[in-house]
């Protein structure tokens, strides 16, 4: 397990000339002490890291379910296709909707969550940094666990929505829909302890100054997010373990026999589904709020009404859940209210599209590739929110639900909306990640590629579906009207696949160019506003070389410059006399750690042994208790320990046997 | 500016006029429910292409003037407005106010639609795995006196009260032409209300995914003048005529009676307890068959024109059901939901169809067996 180098030359030298040796290794319990290579990205804890995993995994689901996306496309591209049968289809759609809301974009979410949000309030990193690690490897195997279900005898094929009876042993015999109870509680949990760790990151972790006003307003809405996620999470985990009761010990909750009511699954599923959707798009909304800024050179127009719109959306979705039940007999009364509210949450959503647009109004714009997908998303999240609002209508909805044209509104929503959001953040901070930026030409392709292509896939279906070609349905008989748009569909499809094939190109021949190169693209490179830019690119392990004193909202972007009696810009300082100079002297570091992916790793075990074999659940749980107990009783690595740490200030200096201290003041470069 | 919106009208109602005239298209009401619904949602389809035209005019106005702006040569910055209080109040207020112009009428509506007349015709409808069933309980008292599949007839412009029921997962009945769609729950009856304005043959479809077939399992309304409906009434409660002795009818009575019965009912003819059932414990009642236009959950017609106009009875489809259903269509037999594969021989085959073939009465104009 754990290799300590015990250090062989002096021990620390304290300023009070005492010695203390540092703690010994506790054999099986020690920490890991690799700082490069495949082992230092298992072990580590740092939010930078967890971020790049979060990403680099759910880029890869993508791909397996727009692999799952282009399969459901060729099916239906003709009437009467024959790519799929009936029970491959229903699997298919089935794990593309998980996939892609479950393993993809949650985690994208994440994966920008856990990078920047501690570095935009100027911490360290986040909170519980052990249990973020855990977090990533948690949703890691949960995905995996439930991609295993295609070689174990069948994947899902309820929907994504599960819907009981029809998830019930008789009607769903195969072992699918445990895997998706257990993979989706497992995952559940990855986001449920993510949630607490950045709520509490940011309620105390803040640096000194920066009120929650001063903070940018992807942290607000990243804030908001995890707090939607902190309440919604465990509703969906009620769900599920009633689903898993129901279906491997006897339980009664959903049997219509016994007396339940199959709307309770309903209820709890939608209840976490409605603010499932705005966790889906308010780290996006969050994101442009970033770039539409730097890119037109003057800050968020409406910054509080920014912040509130967004706690608002959080709060109202509460308040509109049963929107997706319309038409399942909750009576006129409750239609009629839920009605009201969805059509009210549109306020909020709309100040934040004109705020944006009035960003851009009179501002200096540059259409950087991230730019562009800026404006993408102001574009078609506008078209899928006002489609979002024909369906509030509910009498109107009675005729659309269950179609193609909902499947058209939320694709807008969320591959309009936040899909472009990511890839904007993706070329925006790819410099301060990987210190090196994305090509603009290669970006530019893959967004009028994209733009293009989604456009020919999800425009037709709002013409489809109110032709009546229901949803979820594996093909469709001629005569209907649905062939020629469903043909168009199929066609944007695979320019979506040339558009992400365009990206991959992009990512993999910019990282090539800047090896052979020797690219640093220095500090700033867009000229932004926010404090994770005033740390070089790409970020160093320890983020700031000293904690900042924050002063203003866009704290970086004051200290760059002033204003004029205009109220324009003016340069007050060098870019490079701002940015700190990234030298880690003094700064602590949390230890690396085994324990996160041990205690990931035993959760499917404990799955597959409820699907398959109690002996498994039994293993799993051992490895589960051993890894809680490895996590508490694994010693800090603090070399300070031994003395109180009330003298923490820039001349803290403690680096004399500076080459012993390597373990645990480490130089983390991101290894690629 | 009035007059680009007015423009901009016209491709938004050009995409919604390509998205009627279609056979289950939700723009062509035939029934006072599904109008009601129409009039409200064309407005509202409208009032949102308006917004949609609007912001996509300020959008393209604000890129197209600061991108001019950003490639000027001039170092100008821009002035760092922070926000306008009043411009956030007022598109706070607006969209607000517009948002209670649509909620007043669409409470309005929903209310109008779930009303419940008493004069109503009650029908109960039964989705099961994967196909519609309706009985008819004429005289309410508790029995059905007629049972049918696939199609439901009704005379036009009396309320009909529909009462949804599921006898195993939940679907969900949507003819759209009539009214928006109701889920069949089971363990719980829900009410929809619709009333066809013409005669006329309305197509719809189950529309909550209910498992493998979900996309096979159709529904037709039949919407018959009072004169018509009752002649139809009149003709589904007799029972099945008896074949003669020795025919080929009686032998496939013969067969149904060993093979079928169990599943399917025929009135008058004994149903028979203890074989293989059902999970949802029905199939569908074939007294009538040849009364209806559709058969196999209303993926097949019965009846194919030929060339003179008349409808003439499609042997050859009913013959390929008989012979092997799964392969027609897609369902879970081992697991006792949809149809098996009997392993029928042709003998019993051409039997089975020559008696089904007695179950009149055959609709208008179509050739009866053995003419």
């Amino acid at each position: 397990m754990a290799i300590i180098e015990a250090p062989d030359s002096a021990p620390l030298a304290l300023p009070s000339g005492g010695t203390v040796a540092p703690h010994q290794a506790l054999g099986v319990f020690s920490r890991p002490g690799q700082s490069k290579g495949w082992r230092s990205w298992i072990t580590s804890v740092d939010h930078k890291r967890v971020g790049v995993l979060y990403g680099a995994s759910a880029i890869l689901f993508f791909l397996i379910g727009g692999m799952e996306a282009l399969l459901i496309r060729l099916q239906l591209v003709h009437a009467n296709g024959t790519v799929l049968n009936a029970a491959q289809y229903n699997q298919v759609f089935t794990m593309h909707g998980i996939t892609m809301i479950f393993l993809v974009v949650m985690p994208l979410g994440a994966a920008f969550m856990n990078y920047l949000m501690p570095l935009q309030v100027g911490a360290r990193d986040v909170a519980f940094p052990r249990l973020n690690a855990f977090s990533f490897w948690c949703f890691l195997f949960g995905g995996l666990f439930l991609n295993s279900s295609w070689f174990l005898g069948g994947a899902p094929d309820g929907g994504w929505f599960a819907y009981a009876p029809n998830t019930n042993p008789i009607f769903s015999p195969s072992h699918g829909m445990d895997f998706y109870a257990i993979g989706l509680l497992i995952t559940g949990i990855a986001s449920t302890v993510g949630a607490i760790n950045l709520v509490v990151t940011v309620i105390n972790l803040r640096a000194p100054g920066m009120s929650l006003m001063k903070m940018p307003v992807f942290t607000w809405m990243g804030f908001v997010t995890q707090l939607l996620i902190v309440f919604a999470m465990p509703v969906i985990t009620v769900a599920l373990f009633l689903l898993l009761f129901d279906r491997n010990f006897g339980a009664n909750f959903f049997n219509v026999k016994a007396g339940a009511d199959p709307l309770l699954w309903q209820h709890l599923f939608w209840l976490f589904g409605h603010p499932e959707v705005y966790i889906l798009i308010l780290p996006s909304f969050g994101i442009i709020s970033e770039t539409i800024p730097v890119f037109s050179r003057k800050p968020i127009f409406g910054y509080p009404f920014m912040v509130f719109s967004g706690i608002a959306i959080g709060f109202m979705g509460w308040g509109v859940w049963a929107h997706h039940m319309f038409a399942s007999g909750v009576g006129p009364l409750s239609v009629a209210a839920f009605s009201v509210t969805t059509m009210f949450i549109a306020v909020p959503t709309g100040v934040k599209i004109l705020n944006w647009v009035a960003t851009m109004y009179g501002g200096k714009l540059t259409f950087t590739t991230s730019m562009k997908f800026s404006v993408g998303l102001v574009g078609m999240f506008t078209i899928g929110g006002l489609s979002g609002v024909t369906h509030a209508v509910s009498p109107s909805d009675l005729q659309q639900t269950d179609t193609y044209y909902i499947v058209a509104h939320f694709h807008y929503v969320i591959f309009g909306g936040a899909l472009l959001g990511f890839f904007a953040g993706m070329y925006f901070w790819w410099p301060k990640v990987f210190g090196y930026k994305l090509s603009e030409k290669l970006g530019s392709w893959h967004f009028w590629l994209i733009l293009i292509g989604m456009n020919l896939t999800f425009g037709p279906m709002h013409i489809v579906g109110l032709q009546g070609q229901p949803r979820r349905t594996y093909t469709y008989n001629k005569g209907y009207g649905f062939d020629f748009w469903n043909m168009i569909e199929t066609i944007g499809a695979f320019i979506i696949a040339l558009a992400v094939l365009v990206f991959l190109v992009n990512v993999f021949s910019s990282r090539a160019k800047a090896k052979r190169e020797h690219i640093t693209v220095g500090n700033d490179p867009w000229d932004a506003r926010s404090l994770e830019w005033m740390v070089p690119n790409p970020t160093p392990a320890h983020n700031f070389d000293e904690v900042p004193v924050v002063a203003h909202l866009d704290e970086f972007w004051h200290r760059k410059y002033g204003e004029d009696e205009n109220g324009r810009p003016v340069r007050v300082k060098a870019t490079d006399d701002v940015v700190q100079a990234g030298d880690p002297t003094g700064v602590h570091l949390p230890s690396p750690s085994y324990w996160p992916i041990v205690i990931a790793a035993s959760l499917p075990l404990i799955g597959y042994g409820i699907i398959f074999n109690l002996g498994f659940a039994a293993l799993g749980g051992f490895v589960l208790f051993l890894g809680i107990y490895g996590l508490g009783l694994e010693p800090s690595m603090d070399p300070d320990a031994a003395h109180p740490h009330d003298d923490h200030d820039d001349t803290h200096d403690d680096a004399p046997a500076a080459a012993d201290d390597e373990e645990s003041h480490e130089e983390v470069t991101a290894s690629e | 500016m009035r007059w680009m919106r007015r423009v901009a009208l016209i491709p938004a109602l050009l995409a919604l006029s390509s998205c009627s005239g279609t056979k289950q298209d939700i723009f062509s009401p035939k029934g006072s429910i599904a109008k009601d619904i129409n009039d409200l949602q064309v407005k509202v389809f409208i009032a949102a292409g308006v917004v949609g035209v609007i912001v996509a005019v300020m959008l393209a106005y604000v890129i197209v003037t600061g991108r001019r702006r950003g490639k000027a040569d001039g170092d100008e910055e821009p002035r760092q407005i922070h926000g306008n209080f009043r411009a956030e109040i007022a598109w706070t207020i607006i969209p607000f106010v517009i948002l209670v112009g649509v909620a007043v009428p669409t409470v309005t509506t929903i209310l109008n639609i779930s009303h419940r007349p008493a004069n109503a015709m009650k029908i109960s409808v039964y989705g099961q795995q994967w196909w519609w069933s309706y009985e008819y309980d004429l005289n309410g008292d508790g029995t059905p006196e007629i049972v049918t599949a696939n199609e439901l007839v009704i005379p036009v412009g009396v309320p009909i009260e529909l009462q949804v029921q599921s006898r195993d997962v939940i679907h969900s009945f949507w003819i759209p032409a009539l009214a928006g769609t109701r889920d069949a729950v089971p363990g719980r009856v829900q009410i929809l209300e619709l009333e066809a304005s013409q005669p006329g043959v309305y197509d719809g479809q189950c529309k909550e995914y209910c498992g493998l077939s979900h996309a096979n399992m159709r529904a037709r309304a039949v919407a018959l003048s009072q004169a018509d409906f009752d002649k139809w009434k009149e003709g589904q409660q007799e029972n099945a005529p008896t074949p003669a002795a020795g025919t080929a009818a009686a032998a496939g009575l013969d067969t149904f009676k060993t093979k079928c019965a169990s599943c399917h009912q025929i009135n008058g003819v004994n149903k028979i307890e203890g074989q293989a059932a059902l999970v949802s414990g029905h199939a569908p009642n074939l007294t009538h068959l040849m009364s209806r236009s559709i058969f196999a959950s209303g993926n097949f017609s019965l009846f194919v024109t030929n060339t003179q106009g008349q409808l003439v009875f499609n042997r050859n489809q009913l013959e390929a059901w008989l012979r092997d259903p799964p392969g027609q269509l897609p369902m879970a037999p081992t697991e006792a939901r949809g149809m098996p594969n009997l392993h029928l021989g042709d003998n019993e085959i051409d039997q089975l169809i020559a008696y089904l073939q007695t179950l009149g009465p055959y609709p208008a104009g179509a050739v009866a067996p053995g003419s």
